[in-house]
């Protein structure tokens, strides 16, 4: 044979190939050589006038080998401040009783109506275990607990992941139950009776209620080629019992003037039962070094709220292990069909209430985060973000319009964060 | 006993360099993590390490040991072994004798020390008959190899470590990785950056860049491997210089010489490190027609004359 042509590089392939390839290389897991992650964080979150909120976050997770996590979460949330206690401005100055029933706050005229006594401390803690349960099977256990003065909850979660396609393709479908109770101060309100004047008592319907929440998740995650991944979920969630926020009420005023009747302050009520869905797409695309995220959420419930969120984060990179990540965020929903920013006296209602958060509402949110690798082992981070909630009145009736129903609301949420493994 | 790897970090990458079959080594990792990089490197370092200690042809108790010194009895190989001497029959049919494991004898008539020391024929000669492949019996997994002769895997090893050490990181991460062990290379993939890694070919002075089919090729000095293997066969450091006749180290199995007018050395870019080093070596067992040889063959590569 002559060695003049293309099939000695062509035979010499094959013959390569399969060398190559008759024996598997010798597989030893690549394990991180550090066992341990913690993450650790404060959010700092203050509104203008209102609640501020501190939240140091502790979290834990420690690598057993073989793909097996055990993951510890805590949470402290430390609440002060006013709240909008669901009530009008008027053109006078108004006495409301506290929840407690032991005292009273006022508020001027022209003013929104704001509880001062909201104050709140809750903690929160997660456990879960991560592990493989079968070839390309990963299973996840949790239990969550949570317990502040007045509400306490209960979770169990359990989650399937499942690869296939070369790992390129993952599906997930998981389970969360949660069964909470509610202890206000004070008692539950009966809904829509009348807040008495102080030092007359509410009349209650019991000290405590339950809450149970059922969250079915199914998700769906595509690399989609070495620099962009999708991921998709849908998420089908049911809330039944006493979903109503027992510190809010609600202004009963004249159809036709829009100012207050006498003794006009009633509890809200919302109704026992709460169907929702979710649908949620995230794509992450890799640039030569920064990273693109950029996600959106449509919700659907059967109180009514449709709501719309675009999220985008953007991470550039500075280079020598710093970062800088712009952050925008643009929410957007429709009112529940209970919500009324007062209620007309005379009309009848199911349910009604005045919270701010159920009424029609854009929430945009601006910020930037500056990250620092300070080793291979550990990371620092401070984030700081503006922003903006504003809310639409479902009517405004008469001598309303000289008030500013649903002022915005300006927040401010700063962030540091560190993370180290060892 | 063995040091583990150095590792330092690059720009976006991490390099890992140790010694191992008697040349620098280095592992060019694109990852960003150190302790996945020291892991990746410590991988590397190990499976050279076996490679070497497997089929050397210097220890006194491995494979390569106990079939040389088999006294002509059936040994049988385990799987590892019996591939590459499937690989190197292979070899040795596709190159029509050019490429035989049976020549390392040849050691015992030539030194390449840089000398003038060229053996005489007869020397050369009388080992000829304890030359060539078709004379071993090689029935998977039994190999009998004549009394007097033997095997030496020394002309792939290198090759099919790099080979091998890409893979087994490649199937650890996902991130490109570059193996170097002494010049021959190859590279797992495209890195994070959208390219290749940027190989730089020695003595670029006499190097003819001479593929016009790959249009990557920048310059004589660099070329960009995204995937694939480099190798390098010649005689720039091992030669013997008589009458001003270079004879190079790499023997031609049939007579027991040199091939005259063979280029100094010659680079070659192909699918695996293990294919580059294989076609590189018959490159120059064509003499004066090496590069004719690699065009044929629609090859990149290199040519030092």
């Amino acid at each position: 044979m002559q060695l003049n042509d293309k099939r000695i590089r062509n035979q010499l392939s094959v013959a390569t190939a399969s060398l190559l390839t008759a024996v598997a290389p010798v597989s030893q897991a690549l394990e991180s050589s550090s066992d341990w992650e913690v993450d650790t964080s404060v959010l700092y979150y203050s509104e203008t006038d209102r609640v501020t909120a501190w939240e140091p976050v502790i979290r834990l997770r420690k690598d057993f080998g073989n793909d097996r996590f055990l993951t510890f979460k805590t949470v402290i949330d430390s609440l002060t401040g006013s709240s909008a206690n669901g009530a009008i401005a008027t053109g006078s100055a108004q006495t409301f009783t506290t929840p407690s029933g032991n005292s009273t706050y006022t508020t001027p005229a022209n003013t929104t109506p704001l509880d001062p006594s909201f104050h709140d401390t809750r903690v929160a803690v997660n456990l879960g275990w991560e592990q493989p349960i079968a070839k390309d099977m990963t299973g996840i256990i949790g239990f969550n607990a949570s317990n502040e003065y007045d509400y306490q909850s209960l979770g169990l979660s359990g989650t399937l992941k499942w690869d296939f396609n070369q790992k390129n393709s993952t599906l997930t479908a998981g389970l969360a139950y949660n069964a909470d109770t509610v202890k206000p101060v004070g008692g539950l309100p009966v809904g829509f009776a009348t807040m008495p004047t102080y030092p007359a008592v509410k009349p209650t319907q019991g000290t405590t209620e339950d809450k149970t929440i059922y969250d079915l998740i199914l998700g769906w995650t595509q690399v989609l080629s070495r620099k962009d991944i999708l991921q998709l979920n849908y998420v089908y969630g049911n809330e039944s019992g006493y979903l109503t926020d027992p510190y809010k009420i609600l202004t009963l005023v004249d159809g036709t003037t829009g100012d207050p009747v006498a003794n006009p302050y009633v509890y809200e009520k919302r109704p026992d039962d709460r169907t929702r869905h979710a649908l949620y797409a995230q794509w992450n695309h890799q640039f030569t070094q920064d990273v693109l995220r950029m996600s959106y959420r449509y919700f659907t419930d059967d109180w009514g709220i449709d709501s719309h969120t675009v999220d985008m984060r953007y991470r550039y990179e500075l280079g020598g292990k710093h970062f800088l990540e712009p952050h925008f965020r643009y929410y957007t929903q429709t009112a529940a069909d209970f919500y009324h920013t007062s209620l007309i006296n005379g009309q009848i209602y199911d349910y009604a209430s005045a919270d701010y958060r159920l009424a029609d509402l854009v929430t945009t949110t601006f910020g930037i985060k500056y990250g620092y690798a300070i080793s291979d082992q550990s990371e620092f981070g401070i984030r700081l973000e503006q922003m903006n909630q504003q809310a639409d009145p479902s009517q405004v009736i008469g001598n309303q319009a000289s008030q500013d129903l649903v002022p915005d609301v300006d927040a401010t949420i700063l962030q540091f964060n560190y993370t180290l493994l060892f | 006993m063995e040091q583990s790897p150095l590792l330092t970090q690059r720009d976006d990458y991490w390099i890992s360099e140790f010694f191992a079959m008697a040349s620098p080594c280095q592992i060019l990792m694109d990852v960003e993590d150190r302790a996945i990089a020291s892991k990746l490197a410590y991988l590397a370092q190990q499976e050279s390490f076996r490679i070497q200690k497997k089929f050397s042809r210097y220890s006194d108790n491995n494979i390569i040991y106990q079939i040389n010194h088999s006294d002509g009895k059936a040994i049988e190989v385990d799987e590892e072994t019996a591939a590459l001497l499937d690989y190197a029959q292979q070899c040795f049919e596709i190159s029509d004798g050019r490429f035989d494991i049976t020549s390392g004898i040849l050691r015992q008539a030539w030194t390449f020390d840089g000398s003038d020391h060229i053996p005489d024929k007869a020397q050369v000669a009388k080992y000829l008959d304890k030359i060539g492949w078709q004379k071993v019996s090689w029935q998977n997994p039994c190999i009998m190899l004549p009394k007097g002769m033997e095997i030496d895997l020394g002309g792939i090893g290198k090759e099919y470590a790099v080979d091998r050490s890409a893979m087994l990181l490649a199937q650890q991460c996902g991130e490109s990785i570059l193996v170097n062990y002494g010049g021959d290379l190859c590279a797992t993939g495209e890195r994070r950056n959208g390219q290749g890694w940027i190989v730089g070919v020695e003595d670029t002075a006499n190097i003819e860049q001479a593929s016009a089919t790959d249009k990557r090729l920048h310059s004589k000095e660099e070329f960009e491997l995204i995937r694939g293997g480099i190798a390098t066969s010649g005689d720039t450091r091992r030669y013997l210089l008589k009458d001003g006749v270079r004879y190079s180290h790499i023997l031609d199995p049939r007579t027991g010489w040199p091939v005259m007018d063979a280029p100094h050395s010659i680079t070659v870019v192909a699918n695996s490190c293990t294919e580059a080093g294989i076609l590189a070596t018959l490159a120059i067992l064509h003499g004066k027609g090496a590069e004719q040889f690699l065009e044929e063959q629609g090859l990149t590569y290199w040519s030092q004359r």
